[in-house]
C-alpha cells in the first residue's frame, strides 16, 4: 500500500475519533482489516506531525495525536488557496483551472453556505 | 546605428506589438503557435535590450572620437547594465518557480490527505492516476501540475456534469499537465516580476493564459467531442460566477471566447495556415536581433571582398 493512501487512512482515523489517539490506537483502529506495522503507523503520523496536518500532545507518558484542523475546515482552506489568486492579482503559475477564479468574498461565502447545509455533504 | 535599430526594435516588441497581438482574435485559430509567437516576442524584446546595452556605449565613444579610458568606462558600464538585466530575470524565475513549487507541494499533501475519490461510482471507468476528488458542493476542477501531477474535481463538480463531461474536463487538465503549460506561463509570470513596475503589461500574461486554455480545449475536443466540452464549460462557470463582479468581466469575456470556438460547426478550427505563419514569424523574430548585429560586419565584409 502506496504511503500516501496509508497517510489518508490515518487522517481519516483521527478525524473520525473525534478525539486525539495514541499509536497505539490508530493502530488498532488500522489493523482491523489487515496487517500492518506498528512501527509503520508511528512513522506516518510522526511524518504527518512535521508536515502539520496533525498536533501532538504528550499526555500520560504516550503522545496521542488529533488533526490540526477538521475535515470541513481543511477543505475550505483547500478551496480557499485553490480558487483565488495571487495577493497581486497576477495569475500564479502554480495550479491552472478549468474556468476563471472566483471572486474570494462569494468563495467565502459558498463555503459558508455549504456548512450550514449539511444535507449536501454526500 | 546598430544599436539604435535594435532600441527601436525592441521598443516596438514591448511597447507597441503586445497591444496589437492581445487585441487580435486569429490567435483562437492558432493558439499553440500565438502561445510560441508570445515568447518569441518576449525573448527578442530582452536580447534587443542586451544589444543595446553592448553596443550602444562602444558606438557612442567612437562617434564621439574620444580616447581609451572613457571607452573603457562605457564598456564597464555596458556590461553591468547587461548584467543586471540577466541576473533580475534569472532572480525573478527563480523565485516563481520556487514559490510556486511550495504552494503545489503543501497543496498536493492536502489534496491527497482529504481525497474521496473511492468513494464516486459516478467516475469515468478508466480513471487517471493522479485523480483527487474534494468535497464540498461548490462545482470546480483544476490541476496541480508537476513532477507528480494531479487533477482535482470537486464532488460538487461530479453532481453537475455527466461521465462524458466529466471525462473532457479531465482530458482538458490532462493537456495542461502533459504539455507543462505551467512552465510557460511560469516564465512569463517572472518575466512580468522582473520587469521594473511602471513598465509592466499584464497583456502577454493573459493572453497567453487564455491560449494555453484554448491548447487544452482542443485537445479534448479531439479526445472527447466539442458538446460536452462545451456543455462542461458552461455549468462549471455559470455555477461559478453566477453574477460576476467587475473584475472577473475579463474572466467571462474568455469564456465567451472559449465557447465560440467550440460552437463553430467546421471540424477544422483550428487552421493550419495560421499556425504555419505565426510560426514562422516566431522563428523569424528570434533571428532579427542576430541579423541586425551582423549585417554592418557584412556590409564591411561586401565592401571589401574583391580585395
Amino acid at each position: 500500500m502506496a504511503l500516501g493512501d496509508l497517510e489518508r487512512e490515518v487522517m481519516t482515523q483521527l478525524w473520525n475519533a473525534g478525539e486525539p489517539l495514541t499509536v497505539r490506537q490508530v493502530h488498532e483502529r488500522l489493523s482491523r482489516d489487515r496487517e500492518l506495522a506498528y512501527t509503520t503507523v508511528m512513522t506516518v503520523l510522526d511524518r504527518l506531525a512535521k508536515k502539520g496536518v496533525v498536533t501532538q500532545q504528550r499526555a500520560d507518558r504516550a503522545y496521542r495525536y488529533a488533526p490540526a484542523q477538521s475535515r470541513e475546515e481543511m477543505t475550505a482552506a483547500l478551496m480557499l488557496d485553490a480558487l483565488s489568486a495571487a495577493p497581486d492579482g497576477v495569475r500564479d503559475a502554480a495550479l491552472a483551472h478549468f474556468v476563471g477564479r472566483i471572486d474570494p468574498s462569494a468563495l467565502t461565502a459558498a463555503i459558508e453556505a455549504a456548512r450550514k447545509d449539511p444535507g449536501v455533504k454526500p | 546605428m546598430t544599436a539604435l535599430l535594435l532600441g527601436a526594435l525592441g521598443l516596438t516588441l514591448s511597447l507597441v506589438v503586445p497591444g496589437i497581438l492581445a487585441g487580435a482574435r486569429w490567435p483562437d485559430r492558432a493558439p499553440a503557435a500565438a502561445v510560441a509567437l508570445w515568447q518569441s516576442i518576449t525573448l527578442t524584446g530582452v536580447l534587443c535590450a542586451l544589444g543595446v546595452v553592448l553596443a550602444g556605449p562602444q558606438e557612442l565613444v567612437s562617434e564621439l572620437g574620444s580616447d581609451r579610458p572613457v571607452g573603457a568606462v562605457a564598456l564597464i558600464f555596458a556590461l553591468v547594465i547587461a548584467a543586471v538585466i540577466i541576473v533580475r530575470l534569472l532572480v525573478s524565475l527563480v523565485r516563481v518557480s520556487i514559490r510556486s513549487r511550495a504552494r503545489r507541494s503543501r497543496h498536493r499533501l492536502l489534496v491527497d490527505l482529504l481525497d474521496t475519490a473511492e468513494r464516486h461510482g459516478e467516475l469515468p471507468a478508466e480513471v487517471p492516476a493522479g485523480l483527487r476528488v474534494l468535497d464540498g458542493p461548490l462545482p470546480f476542477a483544476y490541476c496541480l501540475p508537476g513532477r507528480s501531477p494531479r487533477v482535482v474535481l470537486s464532488g460538487g463538480a461530479l453532481r453537475v456534469l455527466d461521465a462524458g463531461q466529466v471525462a473532457a474536463v479531465i482530458a482538458h487538465e490532462q493537456t495542461h499537465l502533459r504539455h507543462r503549460h505551467d512552465v510557460v506561463m511560469e516564465s512569463f509570470t517572472a518575466f512580468y516580476r522582473a520587469v521594473p513596475r511602471p513598465l509592466r503589461s499584464r497583456a502577454p500574461l493573459d493572453a497567453v493564459h487564455l491560449l494555453l486554455e484554448m491548447v487544452a480545449d482542443d485537445a479534448a475536443r479531439r479526445r472527447c467531442g466539442a458538446e460536452p466540452l462545451r456543455t462542461a464549460l458552461t455549468l462549471l462557470s455559470d455555477a461559478v460566477s453566477p453574477d460576476a463582479p467587475v473584475e472577473l468581466g475579463s474572466a467571462a469575456a474568455e469564456r465567451r471566447r472559449r465557447l465560440d470556438r467550440l460552437n463553430l460547426s467546421d471540424p477544422r478550427q483550428v487552421s493550419l495556415g495560421l499556425t504555419m505563419v505565426a510560426a514562422t514569424g516566431a522563428v523569424g523574430l528570434l533571428v532579427l536581433p542576430t541579423v541586425i548585429l551582423v549585417l554592418p560586419w557584412l556590409d564591411r565584409a561586401l565592401s571589401a571582398w574583391p580585395l
